[in-house]
């Protein structure tokens, strides 16, 4: 039997496909579906890991299903203000970094004050309120915190006792005299560098410049307080870089490389944030597991109290799209996202926890090692710059300095000076 | 009874219609659209104001724009031209005989069939300054090293050559079929008239190939301007962006600072340069087709 398409059959065809898919549309409708956007280190936390799927008495609650959209974080951002740019959007949740909730920003996502009174969060007032401010623009709650990345200084404790050395650092000249040291070959063959950092990230020039008492961006908008302590540590990176104990190869370095290079054995420092302890020392990629380990960044002998500086924290949050639809649920899904036990959850699944209680949980600070420093650190940690609507072209042009410093295309005096004269017309009148 | 023709409208264009709608609602109206933009200053969460030209004056005056196309410049008219002389050389080498033929062309065309992303993760292993194979070979025949990491004129040679490998393929392509189009006739023309190799090269080959020759350039010069997985993924446009080319400058305008305005003006500036560098091209081409109407 032969079969022709005409018009007519063609049109039926048409009509019986459209009548599918709008009878199946509704059949499917008929479950609730939370549409988040987000990294996907947010659904893996929330699914996976020590405590497992953390977030399914939510889902099996509400008879809802999450469906997650992953990205790498400036695509995630972008996607997610083009989303809340729209007439309407699917996404009923977008995760936002806080140095990019600026005014601007802020008017595309729902205020969350109201919802907040009529159907508060439990125990508000434990998540950390320096995260909670970042997220109230305009005296507007605009963003619940959700996690949050605090750097530290991990360490190889094998090369560090292959290479003879006791005990981590304990002040930055100590980390650089060590780093030197450990820029060898190992005797597994592997050359080893002594510091690995990713060079598309202000935090870790910012680490350096606060080992001095100095700052990039200050939270009241004031550029590099202290130049001379900028230059200070962009004076080290160079030194290191000089001297071998930091890659050559600086300038196109990663935060995923950073992973990697420390799980092979290729260098025995580098900045990370205390989250990455898990991944760092997960048997399957790591051939130095749980030989990974991490202390607070060290702060210069040569100022005061140095030991007690604050490290560069960066924190996520839960926003609801203005145009979004179904904010009842997506509120809901905060909310549970927000408790304090899917918050521990959370953590044990390797989550920097945004509440204090977390951290005095009995349970998870004996299954998490870096706990109680991590909270240390935590406490006095501050974003590395604030946000305004020109924060990441000023972090360009930041990095852009700092790698000709570090690369000894220009003095740290230079780069600190052409620092201040380009990002000072980008800062907020 | 026989059905009259019902005029050109009426026959063809309910036909036609869906690709002029498509056209329009893919190129047409989305290149309006960017022409507006490029008038007006526009972020997230504001509404546009419209700045009349300066967006154009303020990339025109940035001295990174220009970096990134002399960037750009640099690397295409080296890739393209090179490209043009291995594709050539393939083509008559393959049109001359080769055993195994239909091996060797699947592997010559396989790099087309690569996506860049992992053409790129692939050859940033290779040439890895610490531990890729490619440079553990270059220091063992004691070459000196391609330092693309640290030395920016290293990386773009190691993405012009990137954008070689990826792209040769097409340029072949088209030499080698227009090289088999070439009438035998006129070789066996050439030979009994006592014409060396070179004379049946430089007399019979070349104005035969001479129409593919442009079409090839002309198309991989538009392509090859719009650069941008090769450098984003191996080096970002690093060391503190000395190997920024154009595509890069405008995807860090509109998707890292969120300045849509003057990344709509770069965008047309693209254009009007690809234009510009396309015009001799497009002018030899229509004077060779001319000559041979």
């Amino acid at each position: 039997m032969t079969s022709t398409l005409n018009r007519r059959r063609f049109l039926a065809a048409a009509s019986a496909g459209a009548s599918a898919l709008a009878f199946g549309g509704r059949a499917l409708a008929q479950e609730k579906t939370i549409n988040a956007l987000s990294h996907l280190v947010h659904q893996n936390v929330l699914t996976k890991g020590a405590a497992g799927d953390v977030i399914a008495p939510w889902r099996e609650a509400q008879k809802a299903k999450i469906s997650w959209t992953t990205l790498d974080s400036n695509p995630l951002q972008d996607r997610l203000f083009r989303e809340a740019s729209l007439n309407a959007t699917e996404f009923n949740v977008g995760y936002v970094i806080d140095n990019r909730m600026t005014a601007d920003v802020a008017k595309l996502f729902e205020p969350l004050d109201a919802m907040q009174k009529a159907d508060p969060i439990e125990a508000f007032d434990d998540l950390a309120p320096g995260l909670v401010k970042a997220m109230t623009v305009k005296d507007k709650l605009v963003g619940i915190p959700v996690r949050h990345a605090t750097q530290a200084l991990f360490y190889n404790e094998a090369l560090l006792k292959e290479a003879g050395i006791a005990a981590p650092p304990k002040t930055l000249e100590e980390l650089v005299e060590q780093a030197k040291k450990l820029t060898f070959t190992s005797a597994a063959g592997t050359p080893v560098t002594g510091m690995v950092l990713a060079s598309d990230l202000a935090v870790f020039p910012v680490m350096f410049a606060r080992a001095f008492g100095g700052d990039f961006i200050t939270l009241d908008f004031k550029l590099m307080p202290d130049r001379e302590a900028m230059q200070k540590g962009l004076a080290v990176l160079a030194d290191l870089l000089a001297s071998k104990a930091l890659p050559r190869s600086y300038a196109t370095t990663r935060n995923d490389d950073m992973v990697t290079w420390m799980q092979q054995g290729r260098a025995a420092f580098c900045v990370l944030p205390f989250a990455r302890y898990a991944q760092l020392n997960n048997a399957d990629q790591s051939q130095f597991a749980g030989k990974i380990k991490a202390v607070a960044f060290p702060g210069s002998a040569t100022v005061s109290g140095g030991a007690g500086m604050s490290a560069v924290v960066e924190s996520w949050a839960m926003a609801i799209p203005a145009n979004a639809k179904d904010k009842e649920l997506a509120w809901s899904f905060i909310k549970a996202v927000s408790s304090k036990a899917v918050t521990l959850g959370m953590a044990r699944n390797g989550n920097g926890p945004v509440r204090i209680s977390t951290y005095a949980d009995a349970g998870f600070a004996a299954s998490q090692p870096l706990a109680a420093i991590e909270s240390e650190v935590l406490a006095k940690a501050r974003p590395a710059f604030p946000a305004f609507p020109e924060a990441v072209r000023a972090q360009s042009v930041f990095l852009e300095e700092v790698q000709l410093a570090v690369l000894g295309r220009k003095t740290p005096a230079e780069a600190v000076k052409a620092i201040a004269e380009r990002v000072q017309p980008l800062l907020p009148a | 009874m026989e059905r009259q023709p019902r005029g050109l409208a009426g026959v063809t264009l309910p036909f036609i219609a869906p690709v002029h709608v498509m056209v329009l609602g893919v190129i047409v109206i989305p290149s309006l659209f960017v022409i507006w933009l490029s008038f007006q200053s526009s972020t997230f969460g504001q509404s546009a104001r419209f700045v009349g030209w300066d967006n154009y004056v303020r990339v025109l005056s940035d001295p990174y724009f220009w970096r990134a196309l002399l960037n750009t410049v640099l690397v295409i008219a080296a890739a393209v031209h090179i490209e043009m002389l291995i594709g050539l050389g393939m083509a008559l080498l393959f049109s001359a005989g080769l055993p195994m033929r239909r091996l060797l062309l699947v592997v010559v065309l396989a790099p087309y069939a690569i996506s860049e992303v992992t053409a790129v993760a692939m050859w940033r292993f290779l040439f890895d300054p610490d531990v890729g194979p490619v440079t553990a070979a270059i220091a063992w025949l004691g070459l000196p090293a391609l330092d693309w990491t640290f030395v920016p004129a290293h990386g773009l040679i190691l993405v012009g050559l990137l954008t070689i490998w990826l792209h040769l393929p097409f340029t072949f392509i088209i030499l080698y079929a227009a090289r088999l189009a070439v009438p035998k006739e006129l070789y066996e023309a050439g030979r009994t008239d006592g014409a060396s190799l070179w004379q049946l090269f430089r007399h019979v080959t070349l104005p035969m190939l001479a129409p593919a020759i442009l079409i090839a350039m002309l198309f991989r010069y538009i392509f090859a301007f719009r650069l941008f997985s090769e450098v984003w993924l191996m080096t970002q446009g690093g060391p503190a962006r000395t190997t920024e080319v154009v595509a890069v400058y405008l995807y860090l305008e509109a998707f890292r600072y969120n300045s849509f305005g003057s990344a709509a003006a770069t965008a047309w500036i693209m254009v009007a340069i690809s234009l510009l560098l396309a015009t001799g091209y497009i002018w030899r081409l229509k004077k060779e087709t001319s000559h041979a109407a």
